[in-house]
């Protein structure tokens, strides 16, 4: 009995559950920390794929990046006079049956194929192997990559500057 | 309880979290909402590309998982920016109301 | 210029160039009088160029000057100019001659006109000369009808010349339309002579005809489509009805268009092609009976009119008749050459009108009496005009209307020849009444007033009318007489043999018809009003006209805008419903479609996963 599939299987489960409580509920804030949840499961997935490093990139910038600035624009968009945003959600019937279409169609792409082999072992350290592509194989992606930032923060600057 | 996970696990629960996200994105009413669940699509996509890379034995999936994490934070930030600036120009957060581009 | 045919064409030319001088340089024809006189000048020269070609014809000359027109393969297709034989120079003369003394008159009798005004008459005038001249010296059907149209044209103008009265323009649409019915009869008939004979002159016709190679067959439906033609310009009943009316005009031109030259065109078409109709005997038989008949109806309608042009205008119309029915008889001299004098005097007895409407200021015969003492040249020339058309021996029309008779009763048409000699009577009779009524009797008593046309009343006693409407008059009184004796002491061969006691016939009948007119009208023996009263019926028709003119009214207000209302249903319903309903579905699709533009991101995520899902099942789709 290894630990992999129990690990997979819980987490999967965590995943899936979260995720719903995500789309479900009716009030902002829980939905958020809700996503928190399943980032931090996502975190939990790559760390079972032996992939340390993505785990760790995950829980800084999204688990705690991006749900340190949702927080942010909920008090800010939220009216201060007390009443909380109660979200309803809409068309409920019409989401379902589109995203169980969208799920089938890609579910049987996938259960088609054939199995494929099983997990080789680890050849490398993958950290190591990841900053050797960054910097030689994908460097012109890097470059841009540093060029859409850029593009951001002047984009941040631009929408933060007082209005005169 | 199979010897080891295979590649596919990882994939269906990719494409269930993608289509949880899609529900989302098409459901909710405001703007944040619907941002949410863009993250969760993305996120299923990083689960395929690491699952991916893990099996194949390609590092590449992992480089492109750096990429798509950096560019979806940036993403998301100025996403809420701009949902912070409406609000301040319009004072509604929700996305029914924000139809000028209506045909 | 030594042969008939260039002085022809001179003739011809000559209004033209007036014509296109009046139309372009527009000061001259503004300035009035001074276009009366470039006008008058080409018809006097036209005139000369007319009387000496007539001097150089021969009986049995002609000569033809054509010029091509529209070219073909083999030859032309048609061409245009002139044919100068017996027939179409003396028939030229007579146009030239009326021509020339109507303008001259006009200058007297509109002399009260606005000088613009008399410009654009002159301008009108001459190119009614011209359509005219055009139309008698055409060597073939396609000159002819062209001709036929321009003529027609120029009677609507110069019966529209008052233009802002409205019985003046009714008039004038009246004569237009009922003309154009047979015109399209006409340009039918030429039509299917074309196709049966590839060629529209008439010289070449008659060598088909003379050498038999013309198939008979259908030929008689031709024949009559050309007939119409002739039936509208002509007056026969029942295209008869636009000539009364045609009155309002001013009376030069009801002298020129409408006695002598125009509606003269029917009866010199059918003298022209009088060997085509020979080959139909039928029709002929139908245009003698329509002649008599249209000659004895007018005649009758003569009789209870009180306007003295109403009675010239239906007088013309019998005489027309006469015409006609001599041609159906078979004798187209004898129709010609009634043409001929009854254009004289008829001119003659319209000036006079003309002269005497001039002076008391109305067309109504009681508004005249006692005229012959105030006005005696008129009284004398108008007693000339009137003999003529009586029948008087040593008098213009006595000869010829004689022939006319001969030739019918020849022609073996028993009944025609009947009524026309009643009409014969009653033309005696009703021309008398208005000779005793206006230039006999007490004078009338005018109350103060306004004459017509606006223009007050000319005179408060009237007087014989000057010199330049007063020359023209005396000069076809004396040709009138002149042609009397000259047919006396020159007795020409006859084509046929008339009987002993026709020619005392038709002078009793005449002499009879004054008799009773003066009995009636002068001695007042017997009583008009019990004339009236055993007359009754036949008076109240031909008060009513015989509802002819309703009869057409209704026709057009039924038929033809019945017709106009189906088509415009059909037009606003089918045709624009057909176009509106295409719009309307765009307009509504297009509102349906707009639908999908929400505006609203999250519906265009639905359009992209609906995309997607077909992606993948077309992908995956079984092959």
């Amino acid at each position: 009995m290894s630990l992999e599939p129990i690990a997979f299987a819980a987490l999967a489960v965590v995943l899936i559950g979260s995720a719903l409580a995500v789309v479900l509920t009716k009030n902002l804030f829980h939905s958020v920390l809700w996503l928190a949840l399943t980032l931090t499961g996502t975190a939990g997935i790559f760390l079972t794929l032996d992939a340390e490093f993505i785990a760790a990139v995950q829980l800084l910038l999204y688990a705690g990046g991006v749900i340190t600035i949702a927080v942010f624009a909920i008090v800010v968009t939220e009216r201060l006079v007390g009443d909380r945003i109660t979200q309803t959600s809409r068309q409920l019937w019409n989401g379902g049956i589109i995203a169980g279409a969208v799920l089938v169609g890609v579910l049987s792409f996938v259960l088609r194929a054939p199995q494929g082999p099983p997990r080789p072992p680890l050849a490398e350290d993958l950290t190591r192997a990841i900053g050797e592509a960054v910097l030689t194989r994908f460097v012109l992606p890097f470059e841009l990559l540093a060029l859409l930032f850029f593009a951001g923060l002047l984009g941040a600057i631009y929408f933060a500057r007082p209005d005169d | 309880m199979p010897a080891s996970v295979s590649l596919q696990a990882y994939l269906v629960l990719a494409a269930v979290l993608f289509a949880i996200g899609l529900f989302g994105v098409v459901t909710r009413r405001t703007t944040i909402g619907i941002l949410l669940g863009i993250e969760l699509m993305l996120n299923s996509v990083n689960i395929n590309l690491v699952a991916f890379a893990r099996y194949h034995g390609d590092v590449a999936g992992l480089v492109f998982t750096v990429f798509t994490i950096s560019i979806t934070v940036a993403e998301v930030a100025l996403g809420l920016a701009l949902v912070i600036l409406i609000f301040r120009v319009r004072r509604t957060a929700i996305a029914d109301h924000l139809d000028l581009l209506r045909g | 210029m030594t042969d008939s045919g260039s002085l022809a064409l001179v003739a011809l030319l000559l209004p033209a160039a007036a014509f296109l001088v009046l139309a372009l340089a527009y000061p001259l024809r503004r300035s009035g009088r001074a276009a009366g006189w470039v006008s008058i000048a080409c018809a006097a020269g036209a005139l000369l160029a007319a009387l000496r070609a007539w001097s150089l014809q021969t009986p049995e000359g002609m000569t033809r000057l054509a010029y091509e027109w529209i070219p073909q393969e083999a030859g032309s297709l048609a061409s245009v100019g002139v044919l100068a034989d017996a027939d179409s120079i003396v028939m030229l003369v007579l146009v030239a001659l009326i021509s020339f003394l109507v303008q001259v008159y006009s200058l007297g009798y509109l002399d009260t006109e606005p000088r613009p005004a008399l410009g654009r008459y002159y301008t009108y005038q001459s190119l009614f000369a011209f359509s005219m001249m055009g139309l008698v010296l055409a060597p073939g059907f396609l000159q002819l009808f062209i001709f036929w149209e321009l003529v027609g044209l120029c009677s609507y103008l110069l019966i529209g010349y008052w233009y802002d009265r409205p019985e003046a323009a009714r008039a004038a649409v009246k004569a237009f339309w009922i003309t154009k019915a047979g015109d399209v009869g006409l340009l039918i008939g030429i039509v299917l002579l074309w196709l049966r004979t590839g060629t529209f002159d008439y010289l070449e016709i008659y060598d088909l005809v003379r050498a038999g190679d013309l198939p008979l067959a259908g030929l008689g439906a031709v024949t009559f489509c050309l007939y119409l033609g002739a039936m509208g310009k002509s007056a026969q009943f029942p295209l008869h009805v636009w000539l009364p009316d045609a009155m309002e005009g001013p009376t030069p031109v009801s002298a020129l268009i409408h006695a002598a030259t125009m509606v003269t065109a029917g009866v010199y078409l059918l003298r022209r092609t009088i060997w085509l109709f020979a080959l139909t005997p039928d029709v002929l038989l139908i245009i003698g009976w329509v002649g008599a008949f249209t000659a004895l109806l007018a005649a009758v309608l003569a009789c209870v009119q009180s306007d003295i042009k109403r009675v010239l205008a239906y007088s013309t119309v019998s005489q027309l008749g006469y015409m006609m029915a001599a041609m159906g008889a078979g004798f187209a001299a004898a129709g010609f050459l009634h043409l001929l004098t009854h254009g004289i005097f008829k001119a003659l007895l319209f000036l006079g009108a003309g002269a005497v409407i001039h002076a008391v200021g109305s067309n109504d015969v009681y508004h005249m009496g006692g005229l012959r003492r105030t006005m005696p040249q008129t009284a004398v020339v108008f007693l000339v005009g009137t003999l003529s058309l009586a029948g008087i021996p040593l008098f213009g029309g006595f000869f010829s209307k004689e022939e006319i008779l001969g030739a019918v009763w020849s022609g073996g048409l028993a009944l025609p020849f009947w009524m026309l000699v009643a009409a014969a009577f009653l033309t005696a009779f009703y021309m008398f009444r208005v000779v005793f009524l206006a230039f006999w009797g007490d004078p009338y008593r005018r109350p103060p007033g306004i004459g017509p046309h606006g223009a007050a009343a000319h005179e408060a006693h009237p007087h014989d009318p000057p010199p330049v409407m007063g020359l023209p008059l005396w000069l076809l009184a004396i040709l009138s007489v002149a042609i009397g004796i000259f047919f006396v002491r020159y007795h020409p061969e006859p084509e046929f043999t008339a009987p002993g006691w026709l020619t005392p016939l038709a002078v009793a009948v005449a002499v009879g018809g004054i008799a009773l007119a003066w009995l009636t009208y002068q001695a007042r023996v017997v009583s008009a009003d019990v004339l009236a009263r055993v007359f009754a019926p036949i008076r109240r028709a031909a008060l009513a006209r015989f509802w002819l003119d309703d009869l057409f009214e209704g026709l057009y207000r039924g038929a033809l805008l019945g017709f106009s209302a189906v088509v415009g249903w059909i037009d606003r319903y089918l045709v624009d419903g057909i176009v509106n309903l295409f719009s309307a579905w765009t307009l509504t699709w297009g509102d349906r479609l707009r639908r999908i533009q929400s505006g609203l991101p999250q519906d265009y995520v639905y359009g992209l996963a609906v995309g997607l899902l077909l992606l993948l099942i077309w992908v995956q789709w079984p092959r």
